[in-house]
């Protein structure tokens, strides 16, 4: 087997798909492009491909990343040019990378996918409702913080989660056109993490940032393992 | 152009629903063409994107030069509730444009209960409900699809229906339009009805005057425009090869109820199921050939990149060449892992060797459709499978490995005694003994799903009166007390909808009164079984005056006019009548694709022909 990694984007059009469906999409486009996939056995064979961390609905990104195997080695640029051609509007591939395996006498093999990734950055864009000093003030008391409660609930159940642990770095803020930019870069880890949208909420309801909640629009520019992205890891 | 805030996706259940970009979208410079439709379906996006009919007719409106067409779905319950709050109007998934601003609108009629969604969507749109109310610069609203053949209860929200077939006739109204649009709308819109009312298979509801005799019958139905033919029947495709079907379908990025590809064998069905409105409406039986299927199969894989796909037909394993296409599929699609699935299952063994050949995941279980608990009862309705039949396919079913069967019977057919419904108990319990009998142990489930009748117009039914909700209920306790065998799961329909779907059906044009009435009063989406308000019916036909057990249970008389004839499949009120006779007589009547005509009007009246490939090859080889 022939393993491949890609980064692709997650666009506008379909930032509202869930994770799963964004999977489905892509299983189909490797059938379009036609490319020699490998199968998992059995009654209802599925292509042999895995991706890094889920987009929570919403979100875009620059940072997808699917893992995917070949039964045939093609060359990088035949299959870049056969799967860029394939994709549905909203996803673009970006980077296209064979994985090279270890050999045996070198030890361990690599890490699942979903296993490499340490750290996402995120990009917040909203509508200033208010001052910008105040803005500026509220992300400058969010960092300044030494814990932050975030008290998520979800159907099956509620919980507290201490979110500073996770940030990487202080939110910055700044502004873009007539929008405020956030930056977070936050730390994802095999126990858990926080969503970028959580801690805007929070900035918004416990810090007062003057943004416009409801029109807030996220992107995941990168995600990192080790200090690197994740392609640059194979 | 209509933009949905990010909160506002955030709030709703499945936001993909609204966002369009779909991969074969078809996108149009609005201002380069002359005719703008809308295709709509007045039930969910997953549901409306699984229906092949509107897949065909948006490439084939799509493939014209001077027309585009886009796509609208009912917003669900959440999404309606924001647009209303916020003054959103229903918007198109391809430009995103305001529904009122297309020339058509059109909707697929499939079942009789997304009546109250079409008018909610007319609401949503901004497109004044009844058609005596809209101006000239209303979009028309337009209507196709199976509840064509009594379109009366719907008729003055309409400003016309196209019946039947539509791949050839929706192409020359849109011809119509862009002539009348181009020589300046000569007449306006009732100009433009006068024209569209000239092609074959167009009925223009307000066109006509419908009298009432002094019982509060319907008596007759009028032309009283030059233009308005006295009876309508249905368009229909002569060779289904010569017509385009869906090459490049729009891909959805969320999961919806049909997730394949399609591969529409045929068109009708002649086994003659008495009961069966899609067995008179889509005659007779027109076959695409092997060569034709086999070329739509692979673009459709193509293009798509399902690895699933269905061969639908009414009775695909009817399809006469149905063992050589298998094997050209396989040998087409091998090591492409594409699996291929039949939608409807023969009650023989040749259909469970096919099933078996195609894989089909075990587990999934099998389905036939006996449809009555007796021989007598099977034979009133001709079904035409007896019970050796049946257990000759679940015998080769379960040594084939199969576990599960699920068995479809109705309720409340004619004639039918206490007898018949206990006989559904006891034919389930004889194939659940089949599998102990075969395998020597236990294991087995047999799910009956038992659906209540509801009489069909243009059917030898059509003339009967349904049970009562009662009777429906208390034949359901009395199956339901009958079950002795632990194996045996029992389903059954909601009796409340099937009488409300009855009195629909076959109602004529004061029902419309009725059904903007429940919908003022907040009906929709009563196919929803959670969602269907029973009381805001019962109170509408109150508020009406009518009386909703005149339509669903008194027992038509055979002289007496309907009000669903002038809009006909073809099939001819004698023929129903001789079929109703011979239900009685419990005798059957042959399948007329390889045996004797059976003179049902079709093909003479629509100037038609059986398209059965092997039976032609029969003809020719008998010519030499």
């Amino acid at each position: 087997m022939y393993k491949y990694r890609a980064q692709l984007t997650k666009g506008d059009e379909i930032r509202y798909i869930s994770h799963l469906d964004y999977a489905g999409v892509m299983e189909r486009a490797i059938r379009r492009a036609k490319l020699p996939a490998a199968y998992t056995e059995g009654f209802n064979p599925h292509l042999k491909m895995s991706f890094a961390s889920p987009l929570s609905l919403g979100v875009t990104s620059d940072a997808e990343y699917m893992d995917f195997e070949l039964t045939k080695p093609l060359c990088q640029p035949e299959i870049f040019d056969k799967l860029s051609a394939a994709l549905p509007p909203g996803i673009r591939l970006i980077k296209l990378k064979p994985v090279k395996e270890p050999k045996p006498c070198e030890g361990k093999k690599h890490k699942a996918l979903m296993a490499e990734v340490e750290q996402g950055i995120y990009e917040v864009m909203a509508p200033l409702t208010g001052d910008w000093d105040a803005a500026v003030k509220a992300v400058e008391k969010y960092n300044g913080a030494t814990e932050v409660n975030y008290h998520r609930v979800t159907p099956k159940k509620t919980r507290d989660i201490e979110v500073k642990q996770y940030m990487l770095e202080p939110v910055k803020i700044g502004m873009s056109g007539d929008l405020v930019k956030l930056t977070m870069n936050i730390s994802i880890t095999q126990t858990g993490s926080i969503k970028p949208a959580e801690i805007l909420e929070l900035l918004h309801n416990e810090y007062g940032l003057p943004v416009a909640l409801g029109r807030a629009l996220i992107n995941r520019s990168k995600l990192m393992g080790q200090g690197k992205d994740l392609i640059d890891l194979v | 152009m209509i933009k949905l805030e990010p909160e506002i996706l955030q709030a709703v259940e499945k936001p993909a629903r609204y966002t369009g970009h779909e991969l074969n979208a078809v996108h149009k410079d609005w201002d380069e063409v002359d005719c703008h439709f809308a295709l709509a379906m007045a039930d969910t996006y997953e549901v409306g994107m699984s229906n092949l009919g509107l897949k065909i007719l948006y490439e084939v409106l799509n493939n014209r030069q001077d027309t585009a067409c886009e796509r609208v779905y009912a917003p669900w319950t959440d999404m309606e509730a924001i647009m209303r709050e916020r003054s959103i109007p229903l918007f198109s998934l391809e430009s995103f444009t305001e529904i009122k601003k297309f020339d058509f609108l059109g909707f697929t009629l499939q079942y009789e209960m997304i009546y109250s969604n079409i008018l909610n969507m007319l609401d949503l749109a901004g497109i004044p409900i009844w058609a005596k109310d809209r101006n000239d610069e209303a979009s028309f609203i337009v209507g196709g699809g199976p509840t064509v053949y009594n379109t009366e209860p719907i008729a003055d929200f309409f400003d016309f229906f196209i019946l039947g077939e539509g791949e050839e006739v929706i192409s020359e109204v849109a011809e119509t339009f862009v002539k009348w649009k181009r020589e300046g709308k000569p007449g306006g819109r009732k100009g433009f009805l006068k024209e569209v009312a000239k092609l074959e298979g167009i009925y223009v509801p307000s066109f006509y005057n419908v009298k009432y005799n002094e019982k509060g019958y319907f008596s007759s139905i009028e032309p009283k425009e030059p233009e308005a033919r006295a009876k309508i029947y249905k368009r229909v495709i002569k060779d289904l090869d010569s017509v385009h079907f869906v090459e490049k379908p729009v891909m959805p990025y969320i999961g919806i109820v049909h997730d394949r590809i399609m591969l529409e064998l045929f068109r009708g069905c002649t086994r003659g199921c008495r009961f069966c409105q899609a067995g008179t409406s889509y005659r007779p039986i027109r076959e695409r050939s092997r060569e034709y299927l086999r070329g739509l199969a692979r673009k459709l894989v193509d293009s798509s990149g399902y690895n699933e796909m269905s061969l639908t037909s009414l009775s695909s394993a009817d399809y006469s060449c149905l063992g050589e296409l298998v094997d050209d599929l396989f040998s087409d699609f091998e090591g492409e892992k594409v699996s291929f699935s039949l939608p409807s299952l023969r009650i023989d063994s040749f259909s469970i060797d096919l099933a078996h050949k195609l894989q089909q995941v075990r587990k999934s279980g099998l389905t036939f459709a006996p449809e009555a608990g007796t021989q007598r009862l099977r034979d009133v309705i001709n079904k035409g499978v007896t019970e050796k039949n049946l257990m000759t396919a679940v015998e080769a079913a379960f040594k084939q490995g199969w576990k599960q069967v699920k068995l479809y019977f109705m309720m409340g057919l004619p004639t039918e005694t206490d007898e018949d419904i206990v006989g559904i108990a006891r034919l389930a319990e004889k194939v659940a003994r089949k599998y102990k009998e075969v395998k020597g142990k236990w294991g087995v489930t047999v799910t009956i799903s038992v659906s209540c009748f509801v009489p069909k117009p243009h059917t030898p039914f059509q003339w009967f009166g349904q049970l009562p909700k009662d009777e429906f209920e208390r034949r359901q306790r009395l199956l339901k007390d009958s079950i002795t065998e632990r194996a045996v799961k029992f389903h059954y329909h909601d009796a409340r909808v099937s009488v409300l779907e009855g009195a629909i059906s076959r109602g004529d044009r004061r029902i419309s009164q009725v059904i903007y009435q429940a919908w003022k009063d907040g009906a929709k989406f009563d196919g929803w079984t959670d969602l269907f308000k029973e009381d805001v019916w019962h109170e509408a036909f109150r508020k009406c005056g009518i009386d909703m057990k005149e339509y669903s249970e008194r027992t038509r008389d055979f002289d007496e006019p309907l009000p669903w004839e002038h809009t006909t499949p073809g099939v001819s009120k004698d023929f129903l009548k001789r079929e109703w006779n011979k239900a009685v007589a419990e005798q059957l009547t042959e399948d007329c694709r390889r045996g004797k005509c059976s003179g049902c009007g079709v093909c003479p009246s629509l100037k038609v022909d059986i398209v059965d490939w092997k039976r032609k090859e029969g003809e020719v080889k008998a010519n030499v």
